[in-house]
């Protein structure tokens, strides 16, 4: 690592390998009525729509996307032909010679727009996946640009909202955010015989596979990919991103084809779901939750991605991890014309619990109740039920609300703090497996688990070595090969510690009973929720967390100074120290970018900061006091920690600034915001409403 | 056209078009691999190489210039460097991509400044961004090459 002798995607090489470019469409949405590449010379290889009209469609949850786009463009970026060429300026140069021809149509930007009956249709028509990564039932709406939706109905909510003292409620927006990642996205494939091998920088080799046999209609077992270690990925190297262009390339070049994107191209190729959540909840006067009412729309862009599944993520953590006898929710997953949105670290909890958690803190106001005394009335504890019905275990959110608290001095003074705690879920259903190969005195670990720099490597192979009885030296995991790792859901969730742990055990211990020389163990956790009344198994346990923010605020600028943040989140047992440490205070970090200054901005689909001087990501000179505590607890089984703390910190810091009589409503919190707040006198902005 | 470039002190005649960055030059033509594109506009430091000792962004200087220069890379450390140890040491990195560029900066700062405040760290290494965000074991390991290089032994 310190002498950067690391290898990712982008620097991978294959002997006569070309390089690609991808030409993007200029335009939101339009037909594209002409593709002339006749000055483009003969020696550059390109990738009409007319070369990939007849390969399959693919996406994750929703087989909506095509190699490049057919006949229409649905956002600014989308792809409407490639080249390859033997250098990379050779490519870009054939780039500015193919001349595309557009019928601008009209497009729509905003969540709550597009899912009205009238707005300009994304998609003509509804599609679903067969793969496993559609792991439950999809709701599209029919004739609209909702691709899913997803309810939870439990209790009477409108009998309990006309019994309860108190009735709160508010709207609240979280912006789009840029992952990112410090090694942009980055691809090589190559055909041989009819067979496809890719290196990529993917946290999902097994459903980058699916995906890719759907698109050249080829059986999975054709398909190999190398999942190389990744410079930074954050839910961004989720899923196909460049691996369909290169594979198509390639196998038209009759060369190995590779694609690193260029900085601009990142913010056009995936960002965080923009939502939009209207939440209410009804309380009693002496602050026993009675009911909660939320409504929520994500913006999944031009393309579903994992869109539903994070409408679903936002649907049951928008209740939040607390007791509440009756809930309804609608949770809307929107095609717009923005470029795509998906996995992003904190996957739907950063919008949920912001606005979740935003909105206790204005019904302890309301209550005139301490906001931590109103948290922990209400939190779930062990053998409640949660609004999916299902009953938690091992829950220890009242444990971490009281660490965060006292970490920054609740008790001597709630003025310029706030309080946030959340549950986050793991992905329920999904299976992992890995094998243990002896060889001379060393254990190979094969293992589809992925780098992305969570240190899930250096986790997995200090559970193998406890469990083996060895030294972690004698441990090898090569980089995850679909030909020769066992099948796993994926690199997601915060799962992967927590899953490959239990598999290893399996593993250890056939290995034990059989031959010595080989071992396999694989595990499944099962559920999963209905998703017409949210009822079932939302997550086989709960990622679990509090987190205390301190403030101050210049009346003059508007600018928040954010003195402190502490996270207390809990472990159950650590594998890892410095790297959970290190998630903790990663997490952090990225929570306080989402908190104060990122933001994808827009002017009618086009991105107007794509790049890395006006897109702010926190650097060093932002970092405030952070503190944190990994709660452990004897015989408890180990929970993940790649994101827990990053979604309570943009709550704990709002609730810090509500303290000071600022309601914000939307992340970004920007200067112009809180001095917008600040000239209402600093009147509260919510709109609340005191049932009788 | 042809370059000839000094490089962890040994010299290199390399092919480049006048027009070509460094970082491109180093990895291309030398395998310089730890020297890596990620902004392209020279705010994030992950393509940073020391120019006669001095942090620049590779990603921004015309490798002509170079010529005549001494340049370092994290290979031209060798791995057993204070500030590489100091890092290993304090686990300040993740997925290692901004790593190179951070521990060359550190290793200029700490010469020019070998007992930096908080604040002075956080000043000097604003330009170095870490998206996976392990600013907090980064000061730690700024602090620990620190008192390493100045303990008496």
């Amino acid at each position: 690592m310190v002498s950067g002798a690391v290898r990712y995607a982008a620097d991978v090489e294959l002997t006569g390998m070309l390089h690609a470019r991808i030409l993007r469409s200029p335009y939101p949405h339009a037909r594209v009525l002409r593709v002339d590449t006749t000055a483009v010379p003969s020696g550059v290889v390109v990738l009409t729509p007319d070369d990939v009209r007849g390969l399959g469609a693919y996406g994750c949850q929703i087989k909506d996307e095509t190699v490049l786009a057919v006949d229409r463009v649905r956002h600014v970026g989308d792809p409407v032909a490639a080249v390859a060429a033997r250098t990379p300026r050779e490519a870009e140069e054939a780039l500015a010679l193919i001349e595309v021809e557009y019928e601008e149509l009209p497009a729509v930007f905003d969540p709550v727009e597009a899912a009205e009956q009238d707005a300009p249709l994304v998609h003509e028509a509804h599609r679903v996946s067969e793969n496993p990564a559609a792991y439950f039932g999809l709701r599209p709406e029919a004739g609209t640009n909702v691709c899913h939706r997803f309810r939870i109905r439990s209790g009477d909510v409108d009998a309990a909202f006309g019994d309860a003292d108190v009735v709160v409620e508010e709207t609240y927006r979280t912006a789009a955010a840029q992952h990112a990642a410090m090694e942009p996205h980055a691809s090589l494939a190559r055909w041989d015989d009819e067979r496809l091998e890719v290196w990529t920088g993917t946290q999902t080799p097994f459903n980058v596979r699916a995906d890719l046999a759907s698109v050249f209609g080829i059986p999975e077992e054709r398909i190999r990919i190398v999942a190389l270690p990744m410079g930074g990925a954050f839910g961004a190297k989720a899923f196909v991103r460049l691996e369909a262009i290169v594979a198509a390339l390639a196998r038209k070049a009759e060369r190995p084809v590779k694609a690193v994107l260029t900085r601009p191209e990142e913010w056009v190729t995936l960002n965080r779901h923009p939502a939009v959540i209207t939440v209410a909840v009804a309380a009693r006067a002496d602050g026993t939750l009675l009911a909660k009412r939320a409504e929520s729309w994500a913006d999944t862009g031009a393309y579903a991605d994992c869109g539903p599944g994070v409408a679903q993520k936002i649907g049951y953590t928008v209740v939040g991890p607390y007791r509440i006898p009756n809930v309804y929710v609608d949770s809307h997953c929107v095609y717009t014309n923005l470029p795509p949105n998906g996995a992003f670290r904190g996957y739907g909890a950063t919008q949920a619990v912001w606005a979740s958690e935003r909105l206790m803190d204005v019904l302890a106001e309301r209550l005139s109740m301490d906001p931590l005394e109103l948290r922990l009335r209400n939190v779930l504890r062990d053998g409640d039920a949660f609004c999916t019905g299902e009953i938690v275990h091992d829950v220890r959110f009242a444990e971490c609300l009281e660490a965060a608290a006292s970490a920054i001095g609740w008790s001597e003074g709630r003025r310029g703090k706030g309080l946030c705690v959340l549950l986050k879920g793991m992905q329920t259903p999904s299976r992992a497996a890995v094998a243990i190969e002896v060889d001379g005195g060393r254990f190979v670990l094969r293992c589809a688990t992925t780098e992305m720099g969570q240190g899930a490597r250096r986790a997995i192979s200090l559970e193998a070595a406890r469990l083996l009885g060895v030294e972690s030296e004698q441990i090898a995991f090569p980089n995850p090969d679909t030909d020769v790792v066992p099948y796993d859901t994926r690199t997601t969730s915060s799962r992967s510690t927590h899953m490959m742990g239990r598999a290893l055990e399996e593993a250890v211990r056939d290995l034990r009973e059989s031959s010595g020389t080989r071992g396999f163990g694989e595990i499944r956790n099962d559920g999963g929720l209905d998703p017409d009344t949210g009822q079932g198994i939302a997550s086989s346990h709960w990622h679990q967390g509090a987190c205390a923010a301190e403030v101050r605020m210049d009346e003059e600028t508007g600018k928040v100074d954010v003195v402190r943040v502490h996270a207390s989140v809990y472990a159950g047992r650590v594998v890892n120290r410095p790297g959970g440490e290190l998630q903790n205070e990663g997490s952090m970090i990225m929570g306080l970018g989402t908190a104060l200054f990122e933001a994808v901005d827009f002017e009618a689909g086009q991105v107007t900061n794509a790049n890395l001087s006006d897109y702010e990501v926190p650097s060093i000179a932002d970092m405030p006091e952070l503190t944190h505590d990994l709660i452990e607890r004897d015989g408890a089984e180990v929970h993940g920690l790649g994101e827990t703390a990053l979604p309570p910190v943009p709550a704990a810091i709002g609730n810090a600034l509500a303290s000071l009589g600022l309601h914000m409503t939307e992340l970004p919190i920007t200067a112009e915001a809180v001095l917008e707040a600040v000239d209402r006198g600093r009147k509260s902005d919510v709109g609340a409403v005191t049932a009788g | 056209m042809r370059l000839s470039l000094r490089v962890n002190g040994e010299a290199h005649d390399v092919q480049a078009r006048a027009d070509e960055m460094l970082l491109a030059v180093l990895r291309r033509e030398l395998g310089l691999l730890s020297v890596r594109e990620s902004c392209g506009v020279g705010v994030c430091g992950a393509c940073t190489v020391l120019l006669d000792g001095e942090p620049v962004s590779g990603c921004l200087l015309f490798a002509p210039l170079a010529e005549g220069r001494e340049i370092t890379t994290a290979e031209g450390l060798g791995g057993e460097h204070p500030v590489q140890r100091a890092f290993a040491e304090a686990h300040a990195f993740q997925c290692g991509y901004c790593t190179p560029g951070m521990v060359l900066t550190v290793k200029r700062i700490l010469e020019v400044n070998p007992s930096p405040t908080l604040d002075e760290i956080k000043l000097e290494l604003a330009g170095n961004l870490c998206r996976c965000g392990c600013y907090v074991k980064i000061v730690e390991a700024v602090q620990r090459a620190a008192a390493n290089a100045t303990a008496i032994p």
